[in-house]
């Protein structure tokens, strides 16, 4: 059983590094490369440390880190199946006691962050090490509208950041981890999005958050919203769908979690209008589509929601919750294209961001406003299973 | 040769020399129905007969080879859940997007593949008991198969126009184009019009005036949402090309400060990721 936990452990911050450890690092710049590689020479000054990352290093030399040279990959945002599958397959074979992968910008990070990160791993206190950031209300919303919430429901994961692009993990967790990336890259799928919760929750394995403060986060190469929330929701749906046996269980569901740093003030003047146009223009022209997914109930709250003022707007955590557990069903029936569907689905997700931006414009934490999604996703979880399993009880 | 011609003219002058008989014998005139009947029925029965066997291999072999693919499905199905085919291949390809899992499509081409080829041996048997029977089979047997690729083509197309016409309405919808309803009403109707001249194309029905009449809808229609984005776009087509402008006036006289549309600003504050 999946034993995600969430115990405070910030003496391990403040603990001295432990070392024997592989750190994975993505491709950057070279500068960032430099600092980081500094960062951990002074992190890790009497262990002898494995740097994997397929950077160019040649001509620097860093006392007591030993550099190998990995296959380069393509893609720059998120980590994927092919970094996994190389750090995993190196630290095995240097017989390294935890891996650290580090992703783009990870020189933004900062030491306390990097040996929270290493310590929780290389004590064998948890398998899986995911950091927690402090973002902007109006920033990571893909993460705090569909992510989080579908992994905390389904998974019983309080990790808030289940794609994140930082994390460590233990040897019995790059074992698995390492299986699952090189089915993905035998198959030619170098690029796939691996994600760990799942599996750690799926194995057992136990993980924990590391507050790390803020990072400069990489955006993906391409910025069409369109195209990367198709990517992410349709990884994360087909993911799901694998593991549905597991996640239809009943379990228990995690403590209570930590209060971890939060920036409040949202970056620069946000207009909702735009996006609550586009909701409206979808909703007079993708009800058809619409109609084949969600439940009548949550077509009659998206009528009402249509009609509200920009100022005023605002989407029910419960019918944000209906609306992703019904995209979610129709992923799995194939009710239309899976294409067609994950575009049908962002003017709504576009509304939600309306919706939150209006929430924390009013005063309310986005952090309070994420848990209250979170928890509508976890009490409604029974509609999900009953949907997943008899999915012509459509009009409940 | 001349006394037998003799005897035939003689016998012509008696005829039209004497009137006819005003009523005839009745029991001739049920005589003669009855035979034209009687070979009328002959005739159609012996079609019938000629033709039976072939209707009865279309049918035998129909049923014989849509259980075969019954069966040949389920196996496949099951075999396919066994070996957990969907799972490995969706770990191998992730993307893949028809609205059926590649079990189900495999078990169902397997099933429709049984039936289309049990129709093809009816129809071949047919052919061959049909041809020795009927003199129509050389213009009835390929008209068949002429309106079986037709209805092919119909739901092929039916199905393209749906698949077109939802691709396009929820791009135009993401791209918040206030026309996205009618471009897919456009795109899909472009479709149709194309499968409908096809199809009677196909089935040989029309001949010019189908290829005129489609002419004239399918250009009706691209010169209808090419006026309405040309006019729909207006401000935006005049947005681009001012903003074009401007760029090239920029680099000519380079502006002592960048400024950066309230839009575009408003826009940028939002991070999905």
């Amino acid at each position: 059983m999946a034993t995600t936990n969430s115990v405070p452990n910030a003496h391990l911050a403040d603990a001295p590094a432990k070392a024997g450890m592989l750190v994975f690092v993505a491709p950057m710049a070279a500068e960032s490369l430099a600092n980081i590689l500094a960062t951990l020479t002074s992190l890790f000054p009497d262990e002898s440390l494995l740097v994997a990352t397929p950077n160019d290093t040649s001509g620097t030399t860093y006392p007591g880190l030993r550099v190998i040279t990995t296959q380069a990959t393509n893609a720059v945002w998120p980590l994927t199946a092919a970094d996994f599958a190389h750090a995993s397959n190196a630290a095995k074979e240097n017989g390294a006691r935890g891996v650290m992968m580090l992703g783009p910008g990870a020189d933004s990070l900062s030491t306390a962050a990097l040996r929270g990160l290493a310590n929780v791993v290389s004590d064998s206190t948890f398998d899986l090490a995911l950091p927690h950031y402090a973002l902007p209300p109006n920033a990571g919303l893909v993460n705090s509208a569909i992510l989080y919430p579908l992994n905390r429901a389904l998974f019983g994961s309080r990790a808030r950041f289940p794609l994140s692009i930082d994390l460590a993990f233990s040897p019995r967790m790059a074992e698995r981890l390492a299986g699952i990336a090189q089915r993905f890259v035998n198959s030619n799928q170098s690029d796939a999005i691996i994600w760990p919760v799942s599996e750690a929750a799926v194995a057992g394995l136990s993980v924990d958050e590391i507050e790390v403060g803020t990072r400069v986060l990489p955006q993906p190469a391409e910025p069409n919203i369109n195209a990367i929330l198709t990517l992410v929701t349709g990884s994360l749906f087909a993911d799901i769908e694998a593991k549905a046996a597991f996640w239809q269980r009943p379990r228990r569901l995690p403590p209570e979690p930590r209060n971890f740093g939060a920036i409040h003030g949202i970056e620069g003047e946000v207009d909702v209008a735009p996006m609550v146009e586009a909701f409206r223009l979808a909703f007079s022209n993708l009800q058809e589509i619409w109609s084949l997914v969600l439940a009548p109930n949550s077509l009659l709250g998206l009528k009402r929601l249509s009609v509200v003022d920009p100022s005023a707007f605002r989407m029910a955590e419960n019918l944000w919750a209906r609306i992703v557990f019904d995209f979610l069903v129709a992923w799995r029936l194939r009710t239309l294209n899976r294409g067609h569907l994950l575009g049908a689905l962002i003017p709504l997700y576009l509304a939600w961001v309306a919706g939150h931006l209006n929430v924390v414009k009013s005063g309310t934490s986005s952090e309070t406003h994420v848990e209250a999604v979170a928890a509508a996703f976890e009490s409604d979880k029974q509609y999900i299973v009953s949907r997943w399993r008899w999915p012509d009880r459509f009009n409940s | 040769m001349e006394r037998f011609l003799a005897t035939m003219l003689q016998t012509v002058q008696d005829y039209n020399s004497q009137p006819p008989p005003l009523i005839s014998d009745n029991g001739s005139i049920w005589h003669h129905m009855s035979d034209a009947l009687h070979q009328s029925v002959y005739r159609v029965l012996s079609l019938l007969i000629a033709v039976l066997p072939g209707i009865l291999a279309v049918f035998v072999a129909l049923t014989l080879f849509t259980l075969i693919g019954m069966a040949l499905s389920t196996i496949l199905r099951k075999g396919f859940t066994f070996l957990k085919f969907d799972e490995r291949l969706n770990r191998g390809n992730s993307e893949w997007t028809p609205s059926s899992s590649p079990t189900a499509l495999i078990a169902r081409a397997a099933f429709w593949g049984c039936v289309l080829l049990g129709l093809i041996i009816g129809v071949s048997a047919f052919d061959v008991s049909y041809a020795t029977g009927a003199p129509l089979p050389v213009s009835m047997l390929p008209y068949l198969t002429h309106f079986v690729g037709a209805v092919l083509l119909l739901i092929a197309g039916t199905l393209i126009a749906r698949f077109l016409a939802r691709s396009v309405l929820i791009g135009a919808v993401n791209a918040q184009l206030q026309y996205a309803r009618f471009l897919s009403l456009g795109v899909k109707w472009l479709v149709l019009v194309l499968t409908a001249a096809m199809v009677l194309d196909h089935l040989q029905v029309g001949g010019n005036v189908v290829e005129l009449a489609f002419g004239i809808l399918f250009g009706g229609i691209v010169l209808t949402l090419s006026l309405a984005i040309g006019l729909g776009s207006r401000d935006l087509v005049s947005r681009s090309l001012e903003g074009r402008v401007d760029r090239s006036t920029d680099k000519t006289h380079p502006p002592q400060t960048e400024t950066v549309p309230a839009s575009e600003e408003r826009h940028e504050s939002i991070r999905h990721f």
